[in-house]
């Protein structure tokens, strides 16, 4: 029987790609090769995002662990990273702003370290690009960790004889901060999760999530709008584009036009120096992403952050102002806080109680299983304050006040569901791609 | 529902609710439109109960000896019988168009064309071997460009759309492949198709072979009327695979669209042509 031609070139020309993927890694940069991820975590997105030569080795890794959690490295031995990043509540404090050395309140929310890996940049800001600048900062600064500077953390390191001993067995020499920055960011390069509910439900168990938790992830797709700055799919599943934006939330508590006009005054006028200062220690540090870039349509913009354990690393945005999810819905439900540099895509969403209720349970289904009893433990506790919603304004929301636009089509979920739109749907099961 | 059947109910139920009820029920108002029938492949019955296939083209069918109606073929079955009735409609349609891989890949790989002994029959048996996406394709290692370090990542110029970086073009070309990627799983697997004889769409088109995505919408005979390259899977799918027709947005169906398309890029697109 003859073969149609067709499958004897196709054939041959499988072998010869086959041969040329073997051969031939892909151009210019090499891809490390990752560990093995849980499901949720994406291998492709690993390889993008370490470095190569700062795959996270276990020697590294355990004297990364160590100095996470050494208080030694802040100025008067109270304060660790650990402080602001406690692995046991997903790597926050739990508090709307963190606390440095002498009880020095900082002016933003502690990040989660969880993928804090995948990130394209770090803190709220973005002003490091790895995780290695991430880790020294931290350290220097007077409200957090409060050393006077790099050679001093150095020296206090070197004066402790265990360290000594490690760093040489790990390095091969004396301690220096890059070294310590470079096992900190190692340690930080394990913290990868994911095996949240809902990554059971997308890769085929439908049963995974409850009704209104699918409810809540149409909307999320739909007409919430989350997923045009939280976006995920299954090679960057972290529902976060990881840009910047200005969603009102600095407007909601101060004149924020005359402190973004005098913000502008200042970075066109001053010196670097002043700039930094600014950043961390002023009422200034509420134009965010503009310090960074000194350009003038990022005032007042954020990273948009994770959300995977979203649930359990509250409360929310970048000053920590929203204690609960609901109050997260309630501020995008009316569009954010107006102001001149509003992000664009800002605008009201009309979202019905019931419809609050549904994208807060899909949220909290994106916590990693290991965080199981904490996550109960933080539904309960913001549910019981669903009653107390200082942000919610449901004339805005609803169209009957203010002048925020009209609703894109509320689609009919019964007919089509946006959350199968992409390849995060929910009936095609997609496994990550593994790379070879 | 279809727009079509929308545009003639909404407006309908508009009526009756201002009072129009007698408008609305007057034999002058419009049945909603049915959708019409696609004609189907009315295969010719075997005396002795055996399986009979049938060929997308809608006419050429063929008995499967041994088999009984109602029975699953193996994969190496399935492969066997669609070769037979491949070759049967190349000797009914010896001047027929072709397409035998595409046409990049030929490209590609001009040793490969050229081979003048036939390339070893796969084994049937086994799952499908074969990239996902093909040579020349788009794929996270082919065509996108190369992940900056993290700096460039950490430009973002102050424009909150439009500033992507390189880091993210690579994660869209990354997603881009997944969708083929499973595309090609669903493409080359009678199950995920939901046949009933085991046959699946790479039997008759090898690596998408002959599929010419870039030719719709086109009038498709089979189905006596313009068809979308959906349609035409579908048919496909109704037909020679017998399962159930996907829906419009189906994952599957957007998947295999996906595969196809990434199977003849660089193609000039030409709706409409034979």
């Amino acid at each position: 029987m003859r073969l149609p031609s067709g499958v004897v070139t196709v054939l041959a020309v499988v072998l010869h790609s086959g041969v040329g993927l073997a051969a031939s890694p892909p151009s210019g940069q090499t891809l490390a090769t990752p560990p093995k991820l849980p499901p949720g975590v994406s291998a492709t997105l690993w390889g993008l995002s370490v470095p190569p030569g700062s795959e996270p080795t276990p020697e590294k890794v355990a004297l990364g662990e160590k100095l996470f959690r050494e208080k030694r490295l802040s100025v008067d031995n109270t304060v660790a990273c650990m402080t602001c990043h406690e692995p046991e509540l997903g790597f926050t404090d739990g508090k709307p702003l963190s606390e440095g050395v002498r009880q020095q309140k900082v002016t933003r929310n502690s990040p989660t370290v969880l993928n804090a890996l995948f990130n394209a940049t770090q803190f709220w800001d973005g002003r490091t690009g790895t995780l290695e600048d991430q880790a020294k900062l931290p350290i220097l600064n007077p409200r957090e960790m409060g050393m006077p500077d790099a050679d001093a953390v150095v020296r206090k390191v070197r004066g402790i004889p265990e360290y000594v001993t490690e760093f040489r067995q790990v390095f091969g020499r004396e301690v220096n901060y890059d070294d310590l920055a470079a096992a900190i960011a190692a340690f930080e390069r394990t913290q990868y999760s994911g095996n949240a509910r809902f990554d059971q439900f997308i890769t085929g168990d439908s049963k995974a999530l409850t009704a209104s938790e699918k409810n809540g992830w149409a909307l999320f797709n739909g007409k919430a709008r989350c997923n045009s700055c939280h976006a995920g799919n299954a090679v960057s599943p972290l529902f976060s584009d990881q840009k910047f934006h200005n969603i009102g939330v600095a407007a909601h508590k101060q004149d924020f036009v005359t402190l973004a006009r005098k913000g502008v005054q200042v970075v066109r006028t001053g010196d670097e120096k002043q700039i930094d200062e600014l950043a961390l220690n002023s009422e200034f540090s509420e134009l965010g992403r503009f310090l960074v870039t000194k350009q003038e349509n990022d005032v007042g913009s954020f990273k948009t952050p994770t959300l995977r354990n979203v649930g359990i690393t509250g409360p929310y945005m970048h000053d920590g102002s929203l204690p609960t999810l609901w109050d997260v819905m309630d501020h995008y439900n009316k569009g954010g806080v107006a102001n001149p540099y509003l992000d664009g895509g800002m605008q009201r969403l009309g979202l019905t109680e019931p419809e609050i209720d549904d994208l807060v349970a899909f949220l909290f289904a994106l916590t990693d299983t290991k965080f199981d009893a904490l996550n109960k433990e933080q539904l309960a506790k913001q549910r019981a304050r669903k009653n107390t919603r200082p942000e919610r304004d449901t004339a805005i929301a609803m169209g009957k006040k203010g002048n925020l636009g009209d609703l894109a089509p509320n689609p009919d979920l019964a007919v089509k569901n946006p959350a199968d739109l992409g390849i995060y749907g929910d009936v095609t099961p997609v496994t990550t791609t593994q790379r070879k | 529902m279809t727009l079509r059947m929308k545009l003639l109910v909404v407006p309908c139920a508009a009526l009756s609710f201002a009072g129009g009820v007698a408008l609305a029920t007057s034999p002058q108002s419009k049945p909603a439109a049915k959708a019409e029938a696609l004609p189907q492949h009315v295969l010719p019955p075997s005396k002795d109960g055996n399986l009979v296939l049938g060929l997308c083209d809608g006419e050429t069918s063929m008995e499967v000896p041994g088999v009984k109606e109602g029975q699953k073929l193996t994969r190496a079955q399935a492969f066997a019988a669609t070769s037979k009735l491949m070759e049967d409609w190349r000797q009914k349609n010896p001047d027929a168009n072709w397409d035998d891989a595409p046409v990049l890949a030929q490209a590609t790989a001009p040793d490969a064309k050229k081979s003048p002994t036939p390339a070893p029959q796969p084994n049937p048996g086994s799952r499908p071997a074969g990239g996902d996406v093909r040579e020349g394709g788009v794929g996270a290692q082919t065509d996108a460009k190369q992940v900056p370090q993290q700096q460039k990542a950490n430009v973002q110029t102050g424009h909150t759309y439009g500033a992507f970086s390189e880091r993210d073009e690579r994660i869209w070309a990354d997603s881009t492949q997944a969708f083929v990627k499973e595309g090609h799983r669903v493409f080359h697997d009678a199950d995920a198709l939901g046949g009933t004889v085991g046959v699946s769409c790479d039997m008759c088109h090898p690596d998408a072979a002959n599929t010419h995505p870039e030719t719709y919408p086109k009038y498709q005979v089979q189905l006596g009327r313009v068809a979308l390259l959906r349609d035409m899977i579908n048919w496909c799918i109704e037909n020679p695979v017998r399962g159930k027709p996907l829906a419009d947005g189906d994952p599957k169906m957007r998947a295999m669209e996906a595969y196809i398309y990434a199977q003849r890029k660089g193609v000039k697109l030409e709706y409409g042509k034979h």
